[in-house]
Order: structure tokens, then C-alpha cells, then sequence
């Protein structure tokens, strides 16, 4: 720092004269032979008199002091006769003759160097800054001639060194070059080497913060204030969201194939399976949980939705999974497993390879109409001008995306990209389709024979057959309009369609589509629709062709073509009917059932998914917004998911890798933004009581209810195990001292148990155990330790029985309905043995004040709580006792040892001692406490606080749509039946919540939606 | 932005003993200002000059001196500066006395004043002259001042190059 001042320091002294004074003279005077005055010893000076030395070469200073022992400074009194006043004494020293010249040369010198300080500005400010301000002009700071003449030199000086200190410009051509649109393309093409772009990413780029996630750019939520209001569009207008970043895997192969290997990663218990007959007819679509090869219930792979693609008759059939980014790779992996779908489909590469070439010479010939996928062609690209990446532009040109079992003749490929997928959420959605997309003409005749536009759809003209489908299809499109919201239609329906092109009929301004019922209302048609939904055969559309899909993402017309012959109409402004010219897209329409669980708002968040070729995005995503759709981004999409109380993709899948991953990088962020507050405005979580405040345990939750349950031997008997899962209890659950041996000799133990071990169950307890050990880095664990519920007949089982029974024996009739037992021990036990370490998805609604946040608790009310409740209606909730920070003192000491440990250093890098290094080492080992965390192994995290732990919040916020606090989370399953079989049946399913920053306890009513 | 206003004394050094000019430096000419001030409005006049009091810039060859002090009590100083009536350094004493030639508000000014001043000098010099040799002589070293400017400049830019690489 004091270096950095004296430099500048130096640097605007430099050109101040140094004072001048006599060197060191031997003689008479030099009484100790000591220098002349010493100059103040810094660099400048020094220089300064080296300077003046060099400067006056010839006549200089030297020469005077070779005169100045002799003669004497009455030259002076020559020079100037009164100037001494006539006291001129003779004396010895007195020199007989004067010069002039050195008097003179005395005074030129300083003059020199008076001017030299004069000339130069001594302030650190610009140069038009020292001018008055009645003469400063605005184009001075970049206009050197608008300075005056005098300042000018001295301004050219400095703008150049204004422009040496700055970067170096990357920008090497100006704007209208860069602008131009191969240039932009080109840039564009760049800029999505890493994180792809959708198609509309410019459009979202102006529009949404966005975030680089999974490998995309998305938008993340819009730039301007719309949280309530895209809330208003989801339920009573439309949101619309871009949902292209979503993978698809296409499997092809045998029907019988297919389902016998897919069967085995997904299991009947949870719900659907490939295997549905609604949806193996391609008629509906359907959404399931995948799970490893046989491995159900543990190792969760991700939630999925998949199509069939209709039967037509051949013995193959395709299958569409489509499949979140975040778990795409483990789902590819494992469907690659499965099917021994290993070597790369040779065709697949090579055969685009060559026929894009072709294709490319041919588009440069006629007219380089649409787009092209830039990846496939490398060796083309040289030749032709760069082409805008449609697709997924970071795909290695010779990596496989597709690959075939030799066995069975299954092919598994990674279709993300190439479909593109919007979703339209709201009730407005249907009057919006109808309005945006027009079916389709029929058309016989080819408009131009020596393109291939429309080819395809001229063929299938021929056929009677198909164009009554054509037909049949959009009727049923049409009447959609009639139908008041998409949550009347079976949840999943599919309707294939071929539209025309969605730019030709778009509207002059913004407008907003309404539905108009009335002229629907006594339609004997629309009843039909709504009794019998979609004809089967209406699902069947030509995206699922590739070549047709190919055809029409190459022969779009351009954006300027149509302008150009817009341009040219003879009533501006008139509708543009392009005629046989027109394309013909196919598109896959599927209705989102929004929410089924539970039992408000049926049918909330409803929507239709439209599924389109890529490089059509535009085309499709400005018409909709010109019928006054909103749109949302990746928040508007959690929100979505959190209204209808289902579990998003990744956030709410901790059992699943992608969930661990995102809990992770979750709590980095979160630790990061406590860091950067400081120390004395920091939560202190210990004393809260909160032991993780920025990742759930979800191991050690499971873990410590299971050890409860044993210790805890009213609840249940230990002692006589359900015999189906003996042998891994047994290992599992041991009593406290084994554990406390098998983790003080933490290998000893582990090979024990590895010896005992022969299940895979077991294998997984082995990690747990060494996850236990060094809790401190909980994320170690590769695969999780728990399992989620999600069998939903247990599901439904656990969801009466959280009903309380106060409102009119509701629960009783609920339970009757549904068929079910009252909760009794022979009940539960086996469920808790087949599940000792389960989690359940519940959601909680606060009876009163709260809004719960992430990661909150849920904990359970002690009897007294319930009591207070129910005498006094105004009980906000107890108090959680402070706890003693028990760490603060090692945190202090921390400190200290820091400081001493500095100065030693210090100290050790004075003496240059190689001998402390096994000190440093014993202080790193603390190197991460921070005061107000937790930082040794967490405790049992269950009995921690005051009330009893159950589980934890994942998502909580106010809920718009209900009007009060609602969290979203997972309890233990095991806590969850201690809980609902101690409760009084009035009052069953209540629970306390707690946010990670408070004290304060409040009521919740748990609820199980299936 | 408030800042202490400071008014600089420009002084010539006047002395008919030759050797006196081994004592024009910092040190000998502060402590020979200060004891005159002492002197003249004793303790607390030299309280009031001593803030900031130095000695900015000197010149044994030509007798330049220039002295800061605070604006407040420039007028002490100034009345003190007649008083001054030797140097001292290197336990020699010299008598001298000291001439105030301007008393400005920045050193940018007195340096102004400096140059304009020593101009005049050497041109009266000029028109004083006896000889021819002399003559050329002044004249000579008035280009040189002239000259030196230019040079100056531009050794300055080389310099600024030396530094900036660094």
C-alpha cells in the first residue's frame, strides 16, 4: 500500500524541481567532510540531479562549482550593481574577476526547470479539468481539437494513455459488420457452444433473467413484476412456457420386446407402467417414476412422461420418454443397459453426413430456404456461409446419439432437440390453439416440383384413408374451442394435427383470444367430445416421421421471404394466402391434467403441450404470444408445480441423483450467501437449534426414527421382527453400543459387515454407516439411503388415516370409501418393516399465521401443544427453548490460534524455519468452523429440539391459490405412523412447523394427497 | 473537499561571502526562519508559523529559496524574514540576508513568478553587459533555457515510457 502511494506519489513529483543545493566540498569548509545536504534519499531527486547534470552538459553545474572554490559570487555584484548593498567585504576568498556566464547559466537552468514544472499539470486531474467550466466543453473528453490549442498536446498524451489502459478490444469490426447477419449468426453459433440456446432464446434473452442450467440457457423468471400475474394467467387465462429443454429418448423396436425390459425398470406399485393399455395405444400419455433395472424401490432414477406412438399396423412400434435434462444421462445409461444397446447405430451418422451435403449444395443453388442443422454437416460447412444451429448445436458431429441392440434390434436414441415442446397452462389455453394453429389444407397438387416442400403432405393427400383422418382431426380441434377448460378432457390425451403455417394468419396487433361458448353451447358434438374424449386414431400424427420432420425444419420459409411477399400484396395488410405454398407441419397436441390429487381446485394448472418439429419455434411462439398468452420461466414452472402439490423435477426427488446433486448445489449457494453476511448479522443456527439450515438430512432422519422405533419399545416390539425382513433388520438395526463400537473402529466394523453381507440392501447400510462417520461431508453418499414412498396403495393408506375424524365422521367415510383399514397395529407394523427407512411426500397447510420457508421442520406437537390449541382458538404455536452455542468457544479459540498461528508465521518467515509445518496442519484440520453452524457430526437430528423432528420443507411459500402458508416436503414414514397412532383421533394429521431462523413453532395440518 | 490554503514565500538568499552558499539547504535555512521568528514574535508566533512550515524548494546556485507556511499566519513570517541575518551549518556561520521576492497561494505560481523574474534578470543582464563575450555568453544561456524546455519535453517522454514499462 505505502509503496503503491509513494509511486504515484513520485509520479506526480517527478517533474517538480528537486531543490538544488551545493555538493560536498573538500576544503576549508567541510568541517567534517561530510556531504553537502544530503537530498532527501528517494529515487526522484536522485534522478532530478542526474537530470540537471545531463541536461546543462556543457556549461553545467559542475564547471560552476569548479569555479565556485575560487571565485567568489560577486559576480553577482557585477551583474546587478546595488544588489548587495554595497557590503561587499574584500576578503580572501573573493574571486579577482567575475563571470557572467555562470551566473547566467545558473539562472537558465532553473528557469529550465521551472518551466519544465510549470508546463506539465501537477493534479491528478484530466486536462479539461483544469479548465474553468464556462470553457469545458462536452465533446472535449473525446475530441481533442475541441480543447483549446494550448491544452491540446498535452490531451492527445493523455487519451492515448486512456486507450493503452484500456482492455483491448475484442470488437475488431464495427457494428453494422458485426451486425450484419452472417456475422450475428456466426456469433450466435459461438456464444451456444457450451450452454445450448432453444429457439427461443433471443426472444427470452430480452425479455428473462437467465440462467445457464443442465447445459441450456433459460430464462428464469421475466424481468418485469409479474409473480401475481402469471399466477392470474395459470388459472384463469394462460401461461405459456417453453419446455424444448426437455430430452427425448425415442425407443423403436418390438412391442413385446420393449415392454418385457421396460417392465423392469418401473414398478405397478407406483402407478402406471408402459404397459397401460390406454396409453400403449398411443391415445393417452402417461407418467411414471423410473427406477433401476430390478431394483424398485430403491435407486430412483427420475419421473418421466412418456407416448406411444399409435399403431399402424407393423409390428414395431416407437416410444417417446421424455425425460428432464437433469436426469437424462442416468436415464439414457440405464435404458442403454437394459436393452444391450451398446454399439453405436452406424447408419444413423453417416447417412445424414452425406445427404446434408447434397442437400446443401442443392438449398445453395436454389435459394438457401430455411435452416439446416449446421452438426451433422462439419465438411459442408466450410464451403457454405454458416447456418444458424437448429438442435442441439453441442452435440459432437461423431458422437452417436442413437444406438441399436444387435440381440433384439431395439434402438435407443437421444432425440432432445429435435421436438420441440410448449406448454400452455390455463383455461384460455383452447380458445388460444384454436386460434393460433389452422388445420391444414388438402392439397393434391404439388406447388413446385423441384422443391420438396409439401412433398410428403401431397402424398398423403392421395390417400382417401389419411385424409379423413386429416379430416376427423381437426373437427376435433375445432371443437376444443368449445370446451370450457382442458382439465374437462382425459387427463393425456393426444391429438395429432397438421397446421398450416401459424405466421400467415397472425394478427395485426396484440390481442387476446376469447372462447365463445355460447355458439358451442348446445352442441351435440362438443357433449360427444366431452363424453367420450379424443378418437383413438386422432392421436396419430406424421411428427413422429423423422424424414417428414426433416422436411419441414428444411423447407420453413424464411422469416424475410415472407415479409418480402407480404410486402408485395395488393392490399396491404390483407391476409396473405400462400396457397399450395403454404407448409404443412405436423404437431402433436397432449393435454397436462394439472392437479387429480386431493380434493380442491380439481383440475388447477390444466394445460396442453404442443410437441413441433425443431427450427419451428419462432413460428409457433410469436403467433401464440400475439393472442395474449404470458409467459413464464423455470420459476413460474415451480410455482406451477407447487400449487398442484407435486413434486418438481429435480428439486423434490432427493432419492434420485439429480436431486442429490441440486441439494448440494444448493446448500453451497445458501452457505455462500451466510458467509457473505457479516459475523454479528448472521443467524446463529445453533442456538436455534437448527442443526442443518441449508441441506436436508434425510439419511440421518431416517436413520435416527428407525433407531427411535427400536429404542422406543412401547411403540413397537423390537422382538419379534416381521420375518420377510429379518435378516437386513437385524444387520441394520443393532443395538446402540454396536454402533458406537462399529464407528469408533470405523474399518473393523465395515469389513465385518461386509463379510455379512451377501444382499444389495445390505451393501447400501454399509455406506450409510460410513456416511454417518464423517457427517461433517454429508454429501459423500453416492447412492441414497432411504427410499421414498411412492407405492400408492401404501400412499393411500397413510392418507385416511392422517384425516381427523372431527368434521362429521368424514374420515370414516372416507375410508369406507376408499376401502381401507382403521389404523391398528397389525396394520402398520408390516408396513414399517417392508420400510424402515422411508420418506413420504406430504404437503402442510398452516391452520393460521406462518409462511413456511425452505428447509423448514416439521416436528410434532407435544400433548400440552394440543391442548393449549384446543382451548385457545388464538394458539399461535409454542416456542422452542434458545439453545447454548457449544461451539462458540472453539470457534473463539479457533480464532486465537489463527492470530498466534500468523504470527508465527511471521515470525518463521524471519528465521526462515522449515519446522512448522506439522502445526499448520493440526489448525486446518478446524479450518471450517463457522460460528452459528453445526460443525461436528450432526446428532440425532430427531430429538434435537424440544419437539420431535418428523421431516423437513422443500418448497413453502404463501400460496396465492389457497390463501394461507403451504409447505411442500417429506416426513418420515416411520415418525409419520408414531405420530398419527399417538394422536387423539380429533386431531391427527396436525403438526408443528418450524423455519430454519426462528423460534417459533407453528400449527400445520399435514396432509397425504394421491 | 476543503483543503488548508498555504502561502508560499519565494525568497532570495543574499550573501556577500561566496562560501555562504554551502549553507543554503533544508535544515540550516528552516532553523535560521524559525529562530528569527522566535526571535521577532516569540513563542507563539513561532507556534502559528511552524504549522506546515518547510522548506519547499531551494537553489544553492542562484540563492532561490521557497518557503510554505499557513495562510493565517503568513504576515508573521514575512515580517520575520528581514530578521534573518546569517546561516548557520557545519558549525560555520555566514551572514546573509533574505530578500522576498513574491509571495503567492500555490507553488505553481511562485514557480511562474520564478521564471518571469529570472528572465527579466538575464535580459537586464543582457543590456548591462560590457563586453561582447559577455554578451554571448547570456546569450547563450538564454536559448539554453529556451531550448531546454523542448528538450525537457521530450526527455520527459521517453521517461514516461521507462516508467510506465516498469
Amino acid at each position: 500500500m505505502s509503496g503503491a502511494r509513494e509511486k504515484k506519489r513520485a509520479k506526480k513529483m517527478r517533474n517538480q524541481p528537486a531543490s538544488v543545493t551545493l555538493p560536498a566540498e573538500p576544503g576549508p569548509f567541510a568541517g567534517g567532510g561530510s556531504r553537502a545536504c544530503p537530498t532527501p534519499g528517494d529515487v526522484r531527486s536522485e534522478q532530478q540531479q542526474q537530470k540537471f547534470s545531463n541536461q546543462s552538459s556543457g556549461p553545467s553545474y559542475r564547471k560552476d562549482q569548479n569555479f565556485s572554490k575560487g571565485q567568489n559570487r560577486g559576480e553577482r555584484g557585477t551583474g546587478r550593481g546595488g544588489w548587495q548593498g554595497g557590503h561587499q567585504s574584500v576578503s580572501e576568498e573573493m574571486p579577482k574577476y567575475i563571470t557572467v556566464s555562470t551566473f547566467a547559466q545558473a539562472r537558465a537552468a532553473e528557469i529550465s526547470a521551472m518551466l519544465k514544472a510549470v508546463s506539465q499539470k501537477s493534479s491528478n486531474s484530466l486536462v479539461f479539468q483544469t479548465l474553468p467550466r464556462h470553457m469545458r466543453r462536452r465533446a472535449m473528453s473525446h475530441n481533442v481539437k475541441r480543447l483549446p490549442r494550448r491544452l491540446q498536446e498535452m490531451a492527445r498524451k493523455e487519451a492515448e494513455k486512456a486507450v493503452h489502459q484500456k482492455k483491448e478490444q475484442s470488437k475488431t469490426k464495427c457494428r453494422k459488420a458485426r451486425r450484419r447477419h452472417i456475422n450475428l449468426v456466426a456469433e450466435f453459433n459461438h456464444r451456444q457452444r457450451k450452454n445450448i440456446w432453444l429457439e427461443t432464446h433471443i426472444w427470452h434473452a430480452k425479455r428473462f433473467h437467465m440462467v445457464k442450467k443442465w447445459g441450456y440457457c433459460l430464462g428464469n423468471s421475466p424481468t418485469e413484476k409479474s409473480y401475481r400475474a402469471c399466477y392470474r394467467a395459470m388459472t384463469k387465462q394462460c401461461l405459456l412456457q417453453d419446455l424444448s429443454y426437455y430430452c427425448c429418448l425415442e425407443l423403436k423396436g418390438k412391442e413385446n420386446e420393449l415392454l418385457k425390459q421396460l417392465a423392469r425398470i418401473c414398478s405397478i406399485d407406483t402407478g402406471l407402467t408402459f404397459q397401460e393399455a390406454s396409453c400403449l395405444s398411443g391415445r393417452f400419455e402417461g407418467s411414471l417414476n423410473l427406477y433401476r433395472a430390478d431394483r424398485y424401490p430403491e435407486d430412483m432414477l427420475g419421473p418421466v412422461t412418456f407416448i406411444w406412438k399409435p399403431r399402424d399396423g407393423s409390428e414395431n412400434r416407437q416410444l417417446w420418454i421424455w425425460v428432464h435434462p437433469a436426469l437424462k444421462q442416468d436415464i439414457l445409461r440405464e435404458l442403454k443397459a437394459i436393452f444391450q444397446c451398446s454399439e453405436p447405430e452406424e447408419i444413423c451418422i453417416s447417412e445424414p453426413v452425406t445427404t446434408s451435403i447434397q442437400e446443401e449444395k442443392q438449398v445453395e443453388v436454389v435459394m438457401s430456404l430455411g435452416n439446416k442443422r449446421k452438426k451433422e454437416d462439419k465438411e459442408g460447412e466450410e464451403a457454405v456461409p454458416v447456418k444458424k444451429i437448429i438442435g442441439d448445436g453441442t452435440r459432437d458431429p461423431f458422437q452417436s446419439y442413437s444406438w441399436i441392440s444387435q440381440t433384439t434390434g431395439i434402438t435407443v436414441s437421444d432425440r432432445s432437440m429435435e421436438i420441440l415442446r410448449y406448454r400452455l397452462i390455463g383455461p384460455l389455453s383452447h380458445s388460444i390453439l384454436t386460434e393460433t394453429l389452422k388445420a391444414a389444407s388438402v392439397q393434391t397438387e404439388m406447388a413446385d416440383s423441384e422443391t420438396e416442400l409439401n412433398n410428403w403432405w401431397v402424398e398423403n393427400c392421395k390417400d382417401s384413408e389419411k385424409v379423413s383422418l386429416h379430416q376427423c382431426q381437426s373437427a376435433v380441434f375445432e371443437l376444443l374451442e368449445g370446451i370450457s377448460s382442458p382439465s374437462d378432457m382425459p387427463p393425456g390425451t393426444i391429438l395429432g394435427l397438421t397446421v398450416g403455417d401459424p405466421r400467415v394468419n397472425l394478427p395485426k396487433k396484440k390481442t387476446k383470444a376469447m372462447p365463445d361458448f355460447e355458439k358451442y353451447q348446445d352442441n351435440e358434438e362438443v357433449r360427444q367430445l366431452y363424453l367420450k374424449g379424443v378418437p383413438a386414431d386422432c392421436a396419430h400424427s406424421f411428427i413422429w416421421d423423422h424424414d417428414i420432420c426433416k422436411n419441414v425444419t428444411e423447407n420453413k420459409i424464411s422469416e424475410q421471404d415472407l415479409n418480402h411477399m407480404r410486402a408485395q400484396l395488393l392490399i396491404p395488410g390483407s391476409h396473405l394466402d400462400l396457397g399450395p405454398c403454404e407448409s404443412k407441419i405436423p404437431i402433436l397436441l397432449v393435454q397436462q391434467p394439472g392437479k387429480m390429487a386431493g380434493e380442491d381446485r380439481p383440475g388447477w394448472g390444466s394445460g396442453w403441450d404442443i410437441c413441433l418439429p425443431k427450427g419451428w419455434g419462432m413460428a409457433f411462439w410469436i403467433p401464440f404470444i400475439y393472442q395474449g398468452v404470458r409467459v413464464g420461466g423455470l420459476q413460474e414452472a415451480l410455482k406451477h408445480s407447487e400449487y398442484q402439490r407435486t413434486p418438481h423435477t429435480p428439486n423434490d426427488f432427493p432419492d434420485c441423483r439429480a436431486g442429490m446433486q441440486f441439494a448440494k448445489e444448493l446448500e453451497t449457494s445458501l452457505l455462500e450467501k451466510f458467509k457473505r453476511r457479516p459475523p454479528a448479522k448472521r443467524a446463529n443456527y445453533v442456538k436455534l437449534g437448527t442443526l442443518s439450515p441449508f441441506i436436508c438430512p434425510w439419511g440421518q432422519l431416517t436413520k435416527n426414527w428407525e433407531e427411535r422405533m427400536k429404542a422406543s419399545g412401547g411403540f413397537l416390539c423390537p422382538s419379534s421382527p416381521h420375518p420377510d425382513c429379518c435378516t437386513t433388520e437385524g444387520q441394520t438395526i443393532c443395538d446402540p453400543k454396536a454402533e458406537v463400537v462399529r464407528e469408533a473402529s470405523p474399518e473393523n466394523g465395515e469389513a465385518e459387515q461386509t463379510m455379512e453381507i451377501t444382499s444389495s440392501e445390505g451393501a447400501l447400510k454399509t455406506e450409510d454407516v460410513t456416511s454417518t462417520q464423517d457427517f461433517g461431508e454429508r454429501d459423500e453418499t453416492k447412492t441414497s439411503d432411504f427410499i421414498v414412498l411412492r407405492s400408492e396403495k401404501l400412499l393411500m393408506q397413510l392418507s385416511a388415516w392422517c384425516y381427523p375424524t372431527a368434521g362429521k365422521d368424514r374420515r370414516i367415510r372416507l375410508i369406507s370409501r376408499l376401502g381401507q383399514k382403521e389404523m391398528t397395529e397389525d396394520v402398520f407394523l408390516p408396513i414399517l418393516m417392508s420400510y424402515p427407512r422411508a420418506l413420504v411426500w406430504v404437503n402442510l397447510s398452516l391452520l393460521r399465521k406462518g409462511n413456511p420457508e425452505l428447509h423448514a421442520m416439521i416436528c410434532i406437537p407435544t400433548e400440552d401443544d394440543l391442548l393449549h390449541l384446543s382451548k385457545d382458538k388464538l394458539f399461535c404455536g409454542p416456542q422452542e427453548p434458545k439453545h447454548r452455542d457449544i461451539f462458540k468457544d472453539k470457534v473463539q479459540k479457533q480464532k486465537e490460534e489463527k492470530k498466534k498461528k500468523k504470527k508465527k508465521d511471521n515470525m518463521k518467515s524471519l528465521e526462515s524455519d522449515p519446522a512448522g509445518i506439522p502445526d499448520e496442519e493440526a489448525t486446518e484440520d478446524h479450518e471450517d468452523l463457522i460460528l452459528g453452524l453445526w460443525s461436528d457430526a450432526l446428532p440425532d437430528v430427531t430429538s434435537h429440539c424440544s419437539r420431535t423432528v418428523l421431516g423437513y420443507v422443500t418448497r413453502g411459500d404463501f400460496s396465492l391459490a389457497v390463501g394461507c402458508g403451504e409447505a411442500l416436503g417429506f416426513v418420515s414414514l416411520t415418525g409419520l405412523i408414531y405420530m398419527l397412532h399417538n394422536q387423539p383421533a380429533d386431531k391427527k394429521g396436525l403438526v408443528l412447523l418450524r423455519t430454519p431462523a426462528s423460534l417459533q413453532y407453528r400449527f400445520a395440518r399435514l396432509n397425504i394427497e394421491v | 473537499m476543503v483543503r488548508f490554503k498555504n502561502r508560499y514565500v519565494l525568497c532570495e538568499v543574499v550573501s556577500e561571502d561566496p562560501r555562504c552558499r554551502q549553507c543554503i539547504e533544508d535544515r540550516a535555512l528552516g532553523l535560521a526562519v524559525r529562530d528569527a521568528i522566535a526571535r521577532v514574535h516569540g513563542d507563539y508566533g513561532l507556534a502559528c508559523c511552524s504549522i506546515s512550515f518547510t522548506v519547499k524548494y531551494l537553489n544553492a546556485y542562484t540563492g532561490t529559496v521557497l518557503l510554505r507556511c499557513r495562510k493565517d499566519s503568513y504576515r508573521l513570517l514575512c515580517s520575520a524574514l528581514p530578521f534573518v541575518r546569517y546561516l548557520e551549518s557545519r558549525a560555520q556561520r555566514y551572514p546573509c540576508h533574505l530578500n522576498t521576492l513574491h509571495v503567492g497561494g500555490t507553488i505553481r505560481t511562485c514557480q511562474k513568478f520564478l521564471i518571469q523574474y529570472n528572465r527579466t534578470q538575464l535580459l537586464r543582464l543582457l543590456q548591462n553587459c560590457t563586453n561582447e563575450e559577455e554578451r554571448q555568453c547570456i546569450q547563450k544561456s538564454l536559448l539554453s533555457c529556451s531550448l531546454t524546455e523542448e528538450q525537457s519535453q521530450s526527455g520527459d517522454e521517453e521517461e514516461d515510457d521507462g516508467t510506465e514499462t516498469d
